[in-house]
């Protein structure tokens, strides 16, 4: 099977798209906290006026 | 997700603290270029919402008599 594949890292296929799962996933968190973030930000004094 | 594969390559040890210090950096660079270029970031940091933005001076005489 292609995904018990071990790369020059030592991971596997399957634990590589487990690991980038979780990064997106972790990203997506981040930025959509981010824009909540500036959405207040900008609600409380608006910028490039 | 055709970038999956790179942690077969990459060291998730040194790449997921690389991509976090890389967004770590930006973030921080743009966020002191705004701080020290722009009057607005100060104001609100400050807690000067709505008196960051200097009121035209030519405004204040129309109100006058």
């Amino acid at each position: 099977m292609s995904s018990d594949k071990v790369g020059p890292s030592g991971l596997t296929e399957a634990e590589s798209e487990e690991i980038h799962r979780n990064l997106i996933q972790g990203t997506q968190i981040f930025g959509m906290i981010a824009a909540f973030a500036h959405l207040l930000a900008y609600i409380y004094s608006p910028w490039l006026k | 997700m055709i970038y999956a594969k790179m942690w077969t390559v990459v060291k998730p040890s040194v790449g997921i603290p690389v991509f976090i210090a890389a967004v770590a950096i930006a973030s921080f660079s743009v966020h002191l270029a705004l701080t020290l270029n722009t009057t607005w970031v100060k104001g609100f940091l400050n807690g000067g919402a709505g008196k960051v933005v200097a009121a035209a001076p030519a405004a204040e005489p129309a109100v006058k008599k």
